[in-house]
């Protein structure tokens, strides 16, 4: 500036910039905004912190409860026992073979037996109030007058007339013996004790139809039977030892948890001013001492039957050997021989399980230490999620991961191509009207809450579902008729709306976003709407539309209420080998498990810091997929036009 | 005429146009299926919830059901078969009135009374939310529109943000649990053991002890679970502020920040607020992250009822006032009943029933209209509004 002008500042700006605290008040408010801008990061950090504060300690509580699991010989009995677990599915599948043979034999047989047995039960639910009334009556103290009761039986037999009279007697019966069932009921009354003897003889027919049956497929009831008591003296012997290392871990628990109140009370007296308190929170602390439990001492009288145990799987292991090679072949059904089948191919690898068992049981050391590596494969790699177990409590990640997994592929193999196709179509060929209807619709989807349509999910989805399943010209479809209302599959149906509006308006951003001069240049070459549209504009938007898809993924992998409300809440790794009707399965999953049962658990147990856990590992995830989206987006980003 | 302008060249165009049709109304069909389901779950509940809470006659509202706190549900049934809904109170004095007649009875948790109980404490969550994230999020959209350059810093915060938006809800509710409930800090004479930092201040401590379960520690969960939304639709509204306006005020020798107050944000004010409007929709919904940190299954009063002792008689104004104060703050320092979490418990806690079902779809009703009235305001105002501000 030169001297010879006057100062511009002067001039233009009577008022000096005042000052506050020697701060220039400018810069005050810009640090202002700058820290609240701040805070987002802040938060995100926070986040971290406090997950990592409540859930850090995980591996170490949990290492040590594994320790225990351990020392106190817990690990030497589940060596036979998981294996031994699954002989009450086969066992199970056997008894299934049994009476899907049995079956179409004892059928006409059981369903008239149960069928009278029903319509007496509704002809007493009918007539419930004067039955009821009759029955206090006769227990009344002093018995009432002759004349009253004879008044309440009238009432009651009245009552059972008009029902008898009105009863829908299924075509199981011929019209004989439905009139001998009425007349029989029409005599229905509480002070009659035995039953009806229409009824003793349809059970009797029954009775018979169904030794006969049994006595038809003998080896296979015989079978089934000599499975389900293979294990008997195995589960004997198993019992007591568990019983045996069961108490070891009880000692153990209580002292470390004496132990843990020990040193709080060591740390206060260490605190305390006063020297008489201080005298008195030692004293407090000497008298909750407790030695540290004997594991080698206690484990030893279980070791000294090891070989008893290794005796008795062995034993065990030929049995089933024995059982396969006996089972028949042929069931009464074909259900029956699936069934069979099945079990024959699971039996020798059962077996099979049950012998390297021995080895490990000969092997097994209880000083081994448990290593940090075992720990967090045993968190992240377990496929146990067991908790307020009188046994162990196994924290396993696996079950809720493939639950939480197979529902969010569930929602986004559903919510694609529909928001994609919703997206082109309002984008590219809806009119402004039609465009009126769909934008706020789709929008509104975004503010209907997760639990309304969890609740929706319970009651509609759950009733339709269930419905549709049971159509007989469906039964081929694979999982179908479908037994439980809640499942991974309405949890997806539910999920995949609550993904619409999301991809539904990144799909469109990245649509529009694609510029005028590419459709420009189709539409002067001569290409059709259609070609524009599925040749140019879509592959130009491609990496706007995978975002939006990982970005949906990302929203339905984090969503609590739904799949809380409508999954089924079932701890289990999905069984994949019931091919695509696996979708079908209830499961639980990650956000799930935090939701149930964080309430339950106390602050600082292992239970607590695992939940805390599966929260950093959602937290993780979120980030990844985010991160994820935003590579996709830069790497395939269109050149400027 | 015809003829004439047809291409005597084109091949048969025909197989071609029944394919466009087919694709365009596969096309319109999915995207009209995505609105047909929308509106049948809509419709659904509309049919079911709507006798409960409307009535054919006046008031033709279900006065009982609008204005109750939530409470067990008494069904008696006398020997004629006949049923009597009642509450606790009730159901003693038609068991007397039976006498001998009286045949059994049924009680249905929380199906009973009213909603108020839920609707007042959403309510409650809802402000402290709403005005603490439109504080951070109107100033963060403030420095991100009108003071940042271009940077690493203000990548990294809107990395943040997007990161953010994308964190699950219930993550929000370990961290509020984590953060609101079991750390933040509190006045208090006596701090509790499990705190994590206590500095004596003299005449009081300030603990690390967190808030406990309140509508405080949920609402301030809840409000970082809308701050993305609150950020981004704030700074889209800031940046429709034409540039000249600000530009003319710097012109005229405005500070930035007289600019910012005079020139910039009465302009974005209408729009920030409608958006935000959506804010409060997605905080009223949430349900995950005040599972712990705010909401109660059951309470059998108000927040504001409390067993407060009278004070003498002669007690000064300021005796009083203080009183007045300490049982506004009172109202935030107590955990509450939520709709979302009520809906919750009556959906997975308690056995289905005809009694539930008119509890649940009475709630759900209830909860939907007043989302949905939110969401239907907010899309109407922003439109009112693209009408009106056009520069």
């Amino acid at each position: 500036m030169s001297p010879d002008r006057p100062p511009l500042h002067s001039l233009i700006l009577k008022k000096k910039r005042g000052t506050l605290l020697g701060l220039d008040p400018q810069r005050g408010i810009r640090v202002f905004f700058a820290t609240n801008a701040s805070v987002t990061i802040i938060v995100l950090a926070m986040i971290m912190i406090f997950l990592l504060r409540e859930g850090a300690g995980f591996l170490g509580t949990y290492k040590h409860e594994l320790e225990i699991y351990r020392r106190a010989g817990l690990e030497f009995c589940d060596i036979v026992d998981r294996p031994l677990a699954d002989q009450q599915e086969l066992s199970s599948k056997l008894r299934r073979a049994v009476t899907s043979s049995l079956d179409p034999l004892i059928q006409s047989a059981r369903a008239r037996r149960d069928a009278a047995f029903l319509l007496k039960r509704e002809v007493e639910e009918q007539a419930k109030i004067p039955r009821e009334a009759l029955e206090a009556a006769l227990e009344k103290e002093p018995v009432p007058s002759v004349g009253e009761l004879e008044a309440l039986r009238r009432q009651l037999a009245a009552a059972t007339g008009k029902v008898v009279g009105s009863m829908q007697v299924s075509g199981l019966f011929t019209t004989e013996e439905a009139r001998r069932l009425r007349a029989e009921f029409a005599r229905l009354s509480p002070e009659v004790s035995e039953m009806p003897p229409m009824l003793m003889e349809l059970s009797a027919a029954f009775t018979a139809r169904d030794k006969e049956a049994k006595s038809r497929f003998g080896p296979l009831v015989e079978a089934s039977d000599s499975l389900e008591e293979a294990p008997e003296s195995l589960r004997e012997v198993l019992g007591e030892l568990k019983e045996e290392v069961l108490a070891t871990k009880e000692e153990a628990t209580t002292h470390f948890t004496l132990e843990e109140g020990r040193q709080k009370l060591l740390k206060a007296a260490e605190a305390a001013a006063d020297p008489e308190e201080k005298q008195a929170l030692l004293e407090e602390a000497k008298a909750s001492e407790t030695p540290e439990p004997d594991y080698v001492g206690s484990m030893a009288p279980v070791l000294e039957r090891r070989d008893e145990l290794i005796e008795k799987v062995v034993s065990y292991a030929a049995a089933i050997d024995s059982a396969a090679l006996h089972l028949p072949k042929e069931g009464g059904t074909l259900e029956a021989t699936k069934l069979l089948a099945e079990v024959r191919e699971a039996l020798p690898p059962h077996a099979k399980a049950l012998r390297d068992s021995v080895d490990a049981l000969r092997q097994w050391q209880q000083d081994k230490p448990v290593s940090i590596f075992t720990v967090v494969g045993a968190f992240f790699f377990g496929t146990n999620w067991l908790t307020n177990s009188s046994w162990q409590d196994f924290f396993g990640f696996v079950p809720l991961l493939a639950g939480s997994l197979v529902i969010a592929l569930i929602a986004i193999v559903i919510a694609t191509p529909l928001s994609v196709a919703a997206a082109i179509y309002t984008n590219q060929f809806a009119s402004e009207r039609e465009k009126e209807l769909i934008k706020p619709v789709i929008e509104f989807i975004q503010a209907i809450p997760s639990v309304v349509l969890g609740f929706i999910g319970i009651t509609l989805v759950g009733d339709l579902i269930k419905e549709v399943s049971g159509f007989s010209w469906l039964s081929w479809l694979p999982g179908f008729p479908i037994q439980e209302r809640l499942n991974m599959f309405n949890a997806g149906c539910l999920l995949a709306l609550m993904a619409v509006p999301t991809m539904f308006s990144l799909a469109e951003d990245a649509l529009n976003n694609v510029p005028q001069a590419y459709i420009d240049a189709s539409d002067a070459l001569g290409a059709t709407k259609l070609q524009t549209v599925f040749r140019v504009i879509v592959p130009a938007a491609l990496s706007g539309i995978a975002a939006a898809i990982l970005l949906g993924l990302g929203r339905v992998i984090g969503e609590t209420m739904v799949v809380l409300l409508v999954a089924g809440n079932r701890i289990a790794i999905p069984d994949f080998s019931s091919g695509p009707g696996v979708i079908f399965q209830p499961a639980h999953t990650l956000t799930g498990i935090i939701a149930q049962e964080l309430g339950e658990v106390s602050r600082g147990s292992a239970h607590w810091q695992a939940l805390f856990m599966v929260g950093i590992v959602l937290f993780v995830i979120s980030l990844g997929v985010n991160a994820c989206a935003r590579a996709v987006v830069r790497r395939f980003e269109l050149p400027k036009a | 005429m015809s003829d004439l302008t047809a291409n005597p060249f084109a091949g048969d165009q025909s197989a071609v146009r029944r394919r466009e049709t087919a694709v365009r109304w596969l096309l319109r069909g999915s995207t009209l299926l995505i609105v047909a389901v929308t509106i049948s779950i809509v419709a659904h509940i509309f049919i079911k919830g709507a006798p409960i809470t409307f009535r054919s006659e006046f008031p033709f509202v279900n006065v009982k059901f609008l204005t109750e706190l939530p409470g067990t549900l008494h069904v008696i049934v006398d020997k004629q078969g006949r049923a009597f809904e009642t509450d606790v109170n009730g159901a003693d004095v038609i068991k007397k009135q039976l006498g001998d007649n009286f045949r059994e009875e049924k009680t249905i948790s929380y199906s009973g009374g009213g909603i108020l109980g839920p609707i007042v404490g959403t309510a409650l969550l809802v402000i402290v939310s709403v005005a603490v994230a439109l504080f951070l999020g109107v100033a963060s959209a403030v420095y991100l529109s009108e003071y940042a350059s271009k940077g690493r810093r203000v990548e990294l915060i809107r990395l943040a943000i997007l990161n953010l938006a994308g964190v699950p809800s219930v993550v929000f509710g370990l961290f509020g649990l984590g953060a609101f409930v079991l750390t933040a800090p509190v006045l208090t004479d006596a701090p509790h053991e499990r705190t994590l930092l206590a500095i004596p201040l003299g005449f009081t401590t300030l603990s690390f002890q967190g808030w406990d379960t309140c509508v405080l520690s949920g609402g301030f969960t809840l409000a970082f679970v809308i701050l993305p939304v609150i950020i981004t639709a704030s700074e889209q509204c800031l940046q429709a502020v034409p540039q000249g306006f600000r530009e003319t005020s710097m012109a005229l020798g405005a500070t930035r920040w007289q600019t910012i107050w005079r020139a910039v944000l009465p302009f974005a004010t209408p729009g920030i607020l409608t958006s935000s409007i959506l804010g409060i929709a997605r905080a009223a919904g949430e349900t995950a992250p005040i599972m712990f940190t705010a909401a109660l299954a059951f309470k059998d009063k108000l927040p504001w009822q409390k067993d407060v002792t009278p004070l003498p008689a002669d007690a000064g104004w300021f005796a009083n006032w203080e009183q007045a104060v300490e049982r506004f703050l009172g109202i935030f320092t107590e955990s509450v009943q939520a709709l979302p979490y009520h809906i919750y418990t009556l959906a997975a806690r308690i056995p289905h029933n005809e009694y539930s079902e008119r509890a649940q779809y009475g709630s759900v009703f209830v909860f939907l209209l007043l989302v949905a009235g939110l969401a239907a305001a907010s899309i109407w105002l922003r439109r009112r509004l693209r009408g009106k501000y056009k520069w």
